[in-house]
């Protein structure tokens, strides 16, 4: 398939399963917002509101929204781009297509409705006295680069997940596990000992991701390139990997979703 | 590939020797190895019609998907003439049932490699052909059966493939279709259309194929002239219902 069908289809795509999924709901489109916003709300009622800390207050709530909101980017895309293969077996038993348009499709879809994610931060964050600057510019290569982390897993997910379905039952798990483990409702650079902070950074991708989100929106820090350009080279990697292996093997992933 | 066979004519695309077997869930018989296909040969050739006959379960579905590139054997080689297109048009599978059936017929025209813009033109057609009106715009999930082989047949007529696989869509929808659709099956295979054709009806195999194939138990059993191969297949599943 040329190189153009392909990524026309990936957006055809992405744009039919958008439609789609909006009317199914009676809300429709206006679920982009209200999502994101229920979950700021839910923060506010349990952190501000019944754990009374010290910690608590607007400071701590545009906390918990960027790191959240950004997450949801990752989370959602790679739970539905890992069942996207499985549930495509009607096309897959009709047509030999290349099986990577699939969780591309789903990763595409997700980009546009983050892109309204990312315009209810901007606006919650500005409602919270952190006024736009052009160090939000860092925002750019962040995302770029969250992107490739996100279409990489996406991708191996997929691919895991058609080869043998229990994964189906482990990503979401893995995916609670990264709420829990990056930093979403503490701080990483609280942590006492500032070696495990770096261990933790390094590690940890999606919580270096995730500082860096903060470290740009709320402080006017810009990230560390070195560290990022690493997990970029290291995504691009893994989606080269991937995709070679999603051709090499597209007729066994076919059986595989057929049997 | 040969290219053509003693009589002249030439091979589109050609089976040797094709084996399919799979893994499934374990416990059940030989390790939970399921052998599909045993030693499928066979050719075919351009615009012929080929009818394949065989009872549920055979195999006949499997070397269509084979036939169309979606599933490769597990061992023998399958042969298809440089830049010719094979498509399977089956029930009951290919559409993402959230969609409309437009967006559907889109989607699969595209994927068989039509541009945007010539996938739009097909559209109307599709609609008007297969006689969906309104439900055109409705999500697949909403439609009858009959209707989702409407929308699946005409896709795959209105769209431009060099083979076209077929699997039992025609025995399906209500009687003025049905007729409506053979008829337009019937003009396209008598143009330039080279056609795979699994039927369970005896008078649509006998009024379409060139040529026919009986496979039993992955096994081809026979092949050739259509009026003796089905007159041996009707007189084996007599003898097995007798039995």
């Amino acid at each position: 398939m040329p190189l153009a069908q392909y990524f026309r289809l990936v957006d055809i795509q992405a744009r039919m399963l958008l439609k789609a999924d909006a009317s199914k709901f009676t809300l429709g489109y206006l679920w982009w917002f209200i999502e994101p916003m229920l979950w700021v709300a839910m923060f506010y009622v349990v952190f501000n509101v019944i754990l009374d800390s010290p910690r608590s207050g607007p400071d701590f709530l545009v906390f918990l929204a960027t790191g959240k909101l950004a997450f949801i980017w990752f989370s959602k895309t790679v739970n539905q781009a890992s069942n996207s293969i499985v549930a495509s077996h009607g096309l897959v038993a009709r047509i030999n297509v290349p099986k990577s348009l699939f969780p591309m499709s789903a990763v595409q879809e997700s980009c546009y409705k983050q892109i309204t994610i990312y315009a209810l931060l901007a606006v919650i964050l500005w409602f919270f006295g952190y006024t736009p600057t052009s160090k939000w510019l860092w925002m750019v290569p962040v995302v770029l680069v969250f992107y490739l982390m996100i279409v990489a897993c996406s991708l191996i997910g997929a691919f895991l997940v058609c080869m043998l379905r229990d994964f189906a039952k482990v990503i979401p798990l893995g995916m609670t596990f990264l709420l829990f483990s990056s930093g979403i409702f503490w701080d990483v650079r609280e942590i006492g000992d500032p070696e495990k902070i770096d261990i933790v950074l390094t590690v940890n991708p999606m919580a270096y991701m995730l500082d860096a989100h903060r470290q740009v929106l709320m402080y006017g820090n810009a990230p560390d390139l070195n560290h990022l350009l690493q997990i970029a080279l290291g995504s691009i990697f893994l989606v080269i990997v991937m995709i070679g292996l999603m051709r090499r093997y597209s007729q066994l992933l076919a059986l595989k979703v057929l049997t | 590939m040969s290219g053509q066979n003693e009589s002249g004519r030439s091979v589109m695309l050609e089976l040797d020797q094709v084996t399919l077997n799979y893994q499934s869930s374990k416990g059940t018989f030989d390790d939970g190895v399921h052998h599909v296909l045993d030693r499928v040969s066979l050719q075919l050739y351009e615009n012929e019609t080929l009818g394949i006959i065989g009872r549920n379960g055979v195999g006949k579905t499997t070397t269509l998907r084979i036939m169309a590139g979606i599933l490769a054997p597990t061992s023998g080689s399958v042969s298809i003439r440089p830049g010719k297109t094979a498509s399977l048009l089956s029930l009951g599978l290919g559409f993402k049932n959230d969609l409309s059936g437009r967006d559907n017929a889109m989607l699969a025209a595209m994927l068989q490699g039509a541009s945007k813009k010539l996938a739009k033109t097909y559209l109307e057609s599709i609609k008007e052909f297969s006689e969906l009106g309104d439900s055109f715009e409705e999500p697949v999930k909403t439609y009858s059966s009959g209707m989702r082989s409407r929308l699946g047949f005409t896709t795959a007529l209105m769209t431009h493939v060099d083979i076209l696989l077929i699997d039992e869509v025609l025995s399906v929808g209500d009687a003025q279709f049905k007729q409506k659709a053979q008829a337009a099956m019937k003009e396209r295979i008598q143009g330039e259309q080279t056609v795979v054709f699994v039927s369970h009806s005896d008078a649509q195999i006998q009024s379409l194929c060139d040529r026919v194939i009986w496979l039993e138990s992955g096994k081809v059993c026979a092949q050739g002239e259509v009026g003796s191969v089905l007159q041996e297949y009707r007189e084996s599943i007599n003898r097995a219902s007798l039995a």
